[in-house]
């Protein structure tokens, strides 16, 4: 049972009566008289247990961009129904900040968006519509339906809570895009420009056409000039068809909170925007997210189905506090990958770790695949170095250039095992992975 | 012939929470159960504690003053025979209590004021007189006398009734009748005493009784269980049911106010109680309103929170706790060397010479001092710490600007 204001409004009636008739007794009896109407009022309202609930979600949403729920409530008893309905998401799915309620200074929010009044004949449907925008990544999973059937006088109301299973999958918001239309025009300047640099067989011949000023002269293809008037070079293109493996490092240093965002958000960022350039580069792109075991697998998906099985496999990555099983990733790797192919690491450059694990797995790896370690750096820790205020910051920022120091020479020994090592900042590392792929396919190293 | 209506569609969805009333009540009993029954022994253990300890003063006399001058035992055995004893020290109380058949006791009189002694010979209740005797001569014409005889064993020597039932009684003072009265009983002389004097008088004023007793002891705790002092003492105080026990104060102004006057409700209109209640009523239906959660709480499964440059931090709190000023300077120093080396060109693999060579050359330092700011020797303290650190900013800022 609960009551309303009317309930509140009904016993103050009692104050002008008691002025009238200064007695106990009056106390009482107006006591019983309001009891005895709210509970009528409660035996009288139709109950929240006859009610047919179901809820419609879509499937996926980005973070920060719009969806609603839809719960649809059918009155299946006999009495009509006067209710306010309580669709409950739990905060991160962004109730609030769909409505634009913003919380007071005691965090509770003054309207509640996710109430809505209803007034059901009996078989009628009536629907409600919540207007969700998720912020953070990840399942987020409807709480209960709450029912709250008052009585005629609205004086109280019996309430219940119905389990409504509904499931909204919150996809990475992949941020990054707005590099990839940039990237893209590279990736075309790269297509079809005749190769400065030919290493190998492993670029492919792709048409013949004039000489200009500034093309290799090694490039020029003598048989076909000497059937024409003019110089001809030979152009290739980039290689199709190679192999993108990237695994993403959830462990516990992908935890750590960079710019209010766990570093595993920025990989998750980087290895999109990678998956997207080199889907359109035309190559095969596997993903791995792993720690002690396997958290997510994308193999085998190509063309269109790629980025919507990426974002649906990363929405529910999470951190883990565990320490990566390098020799576990590189033998993952090593099942999945028979030929060369790009394996592009994304994790954290953390000394400590890299010297306990990771530098005895990868440089097996290095001899077979190219290699890129990708790490999300912190720019606190950069702030820390420049702090010079009293005593205590200075021994901060020497602990974080002997860190840095440490990282630089991490990154110089995975360089010496032909490793590529690349750094940035959360928002800057997707677009460096990027020019580094670009980079490495220009050289045709992939 | 028999129609058929169609069937309407099922509704979809989920009806119910798949509860009954019955498992609803057990539930909420099993929920409640517990903090109802550390609420009941909370009341319980409550109650105890705040049962009656009775309240005790330290006045003389006074019949909760369980001290051997008090009275209690007197004032408890009334209590147990029947006898309302109302205690006071406000002669305001005695005046409103006053009625005929009313027994007022009046303890000890050198507080009472000249109107006061007047108000009590025009009262109707009937008196007794403790160790009062400027009262008792201006009530009854009973005067004290001297006499040497201290606290010893007396018997009546007359015939009321009170002091032949209690036979002999330990007290001292004497009291003798004053020349204008009459009809005055006195009791228990003192041995030696002329006649026509006693520790006890008893006499009617204006039709009704006034006792006097000389001495105040007999009422006390310690000497109750002496001889008939308690039999005395009962008779005399408990003639009647109801009996109000006035011990003058000073503190007590003449047309002072009565106990009910100084209540904290006297000045109340008489509606303020009822609402009160009636505004408790209304509180409690608001919580009842306000307290009733719209839905179980949402729970969600909140992301670790590793904050960025712990580890960073922590090793800057061990170089500081373990006083590691080399370490740190040699942090600072390898830092601000590889910058400059990257800045000015030179391979990894530069020797400490070189840099030192290269740095001096373009800043146009001596070399000995970017030398010995580079690779001198640690500082050991706070100050030294970030002298070496200012420094080393500076060199770094003049490499950057060549």
């Amino acid at each position: 049972m609960a009551l309303t204001w009317r309930a509140v409004l009904l016993a103050a009636l009692g104050i002008p009566v008691v002025l009238l008739v200064p007695l106990t007794g009056t106390v009482i009896v107006w006591a019983a008289f309001v009891a005895v109407a709210c509970t009528v009022d409660a035996m009288l309202a139709a109950s929240p247990r006859q009610v047919a609930v179901a809820r419609d979600v879509p499937t996926s949403v980005r973070v920060d961009e719009p969806a609603s729920c839809t719960v649809t409530l059918t009155n299946v008893g006999r009495r009509r129904l006067r209710a306010r309905v309580r669709d409950a998401w739990p905060p991160s799915a962004g109730v609030l900040a769909a409505a634009g309620v913003t919380p007071g200074a005691d965090g509770t929010p003054r309207t509640h968006p996710d109430r809505h009044d209803v007034d059901i004949a009996p078989g009628d449907a009536r629907r409600v519509r919540t207007a969700l925008r998720p912020v953070r990544r990840g399942d987020v999973h409807a709480d209960r339906v709450t029912i709250r059937a008052f009585g005629p006088l609205g004086l109280a109301g019996r309430q219940a809570s119905v389990t409504v299973p509904a499931r909204l999958r919150v996809l990475p918001p992949f941020r990054s895009r707005r590099h990839l239309p940039s990237r893209l025009a590279r990736l075309r300047e790269l297509d079809g420009r005749a190769a400065v640099q030919v290493r190998g067989a492993g670029t492919e011949f792709d048409s013949l056409r004039e000489y200009v000023i500034g093309d290799d002269v090694r490039s020029i293809d003598w048989r076909a000039s000497a059937r024409r008037a003019d110089v001809v070079v030979r152009t290739w293109r980039p290689e199709r068809d190679r192999r993108v493996m990237i695994v993403l490092d959830t462990g516990r240093t992908s935890a750590v909170r960079v710019l209010d965002e766990p570093r595993l958000d920025a990989g998750i960022e980087a290895a999109l925007l990678l998956a997207a350039l080199a889907q359109h580069a035309g190559d095969r792109v596997e993903l791995l997210a792993y720690d002690r075991r396997v958290r997510a697998r994308v193999a085998g998906a190509s063309g269109p189905r790629l980025m919507p099985e990426l974002a649906d496999q990363l929405a529910v990555v999470r951190p883990e506090l565990v320490e990566t099983d390098w020799p576990g990733v590189v033998a993952q790797v090593r099942a999945r990958m028979s030929q060369r192919a790009l394996v592009v690491l994304v994790t954290a450059l953390e000394p400590a770790v890299v010297e306990h694990g990771m530098l005895d797995a990868v440089p097996g790896l290095a001899e077979r695949h190219q290699v890129v370690v990708a790490s999300v750096t912190d720019p606190e820790v950069a702030a820390l170095a420049r702090g010079r205020a009293d005593a205590t910051e200075v021994f901060d920022a020497a602990a974080a250039e002997r860190g840095a120091l440490e990282r630089a020479a991490v990154a110089v020994r995975l360089r010496q095992r032909r490793v590529e090592v690349v750094e940035g900042l959360p928002d800057e590392l997707a677009p460096r992975l990027a020019d580094t792929y670009l980079a490495l396919k220009a050289a045709g190293r992939l | 012939m028999t129609t058929t209506t169609p069937a309407p569609a099922p509704p979809t969805g989920v009806v119910g929470d798949g509860t009954t009333a019955r498992s609803r009540a057990s539930r909420r009993w099993r929920r409640a159960r517990f903090p109802l029954a550390i609420g009941a022994v909370l009341v319980v253990i409550g109650l105890l504690a705040a049962l009656p300890e009775p309240r005790t003063s330290s006045t003389p006399l006074a019949p909760d003053n369980p001290a051997p001058v008090g009275s209690r035992a007197l004032a408890q055995i009334l209590g147990d025979h029947g006898v309302r004893v109302e205690y006071t020290q406000r002669f305001a109380d005695v005046l409103d209590a006053d009625r005929p058949g009313l027994t007022v006791a009046v303890l000890g009189d050198t507080m009472l004021l000249d109107d006061q002694v007047e108000a009590l010979r025009d009262m109707d209740a009937d008196l007794v007189l403790v160790d009062a005797p400027w009262a008792a001569s201006v009530v009854a014409g009973v005067e004290a006398g001297y006499s040497d005889a201290g606290d010893d064993e007396r018997s009546p020597s007359c015939d009321d009734p009170d002091a032949l039932a209690a036979g002999t009684i330990v007290t001292s003072g004497t009291l003798s009748a004053g020349a204008a009265s009459s009809g005055v009983t006195l009791c228990f002389p003192a041995s030696g005493d002329p006649a026509g004097t006693g520790a006890y008088a008893v006499t009617e004023v204006d039709g009704r009784r006034v006792a006097v007793l000389a001495g105040a002891e007999l009422l006390t705790n310690r000497s109750l269980a002496t001889a008939g002092n308690a039999a005395l003492a009962l008779r005399v105080l408990g003639r009647g049911e109801d009996l109000v026990w006035y011990i003058p104060s000073w503190q007590d102004p003449w047309n002072g106010s009565t106990s009910d006057d100084d209540a904290p409700t006297s000045t109340m209109p008489p509606w303020t109680g009822p609402l009160m209640l009636m505004l408790g009523l209304v509180a409690l239906v608001a919580a009842v309103w306000r307290g009733r959660r719209f839905g179980p709480l949402v729970v969600e499964r909140l992301p670790v929170v590793v904050r960025s440059g712990e580890t960073t931090r922590g090793r800057g709190r061990l170089y500081r706790r373990g006083r590691a000023h080399g370490h740190a300077a040699a942090a600072l120093r390898a830092a601000a060397a590889s910058r400059c080396a990257t800045r000015l060109g030179l391979p990894r693999s530069a020797g400490a010479a070189e840099l030192v060579d290269a740095i001096a050359h373009a800043v146009g330092r001596d070399p000995r001092q970017v030398a010995d700011l580079l690779y001198g020797p640690p500082p050991h303290d706070d100050p030294g710490l970030a002298r070496l650190a200012a420094y080393l900013d500076d060199l770094e800022s003049e490499v950057h600007r060549s």
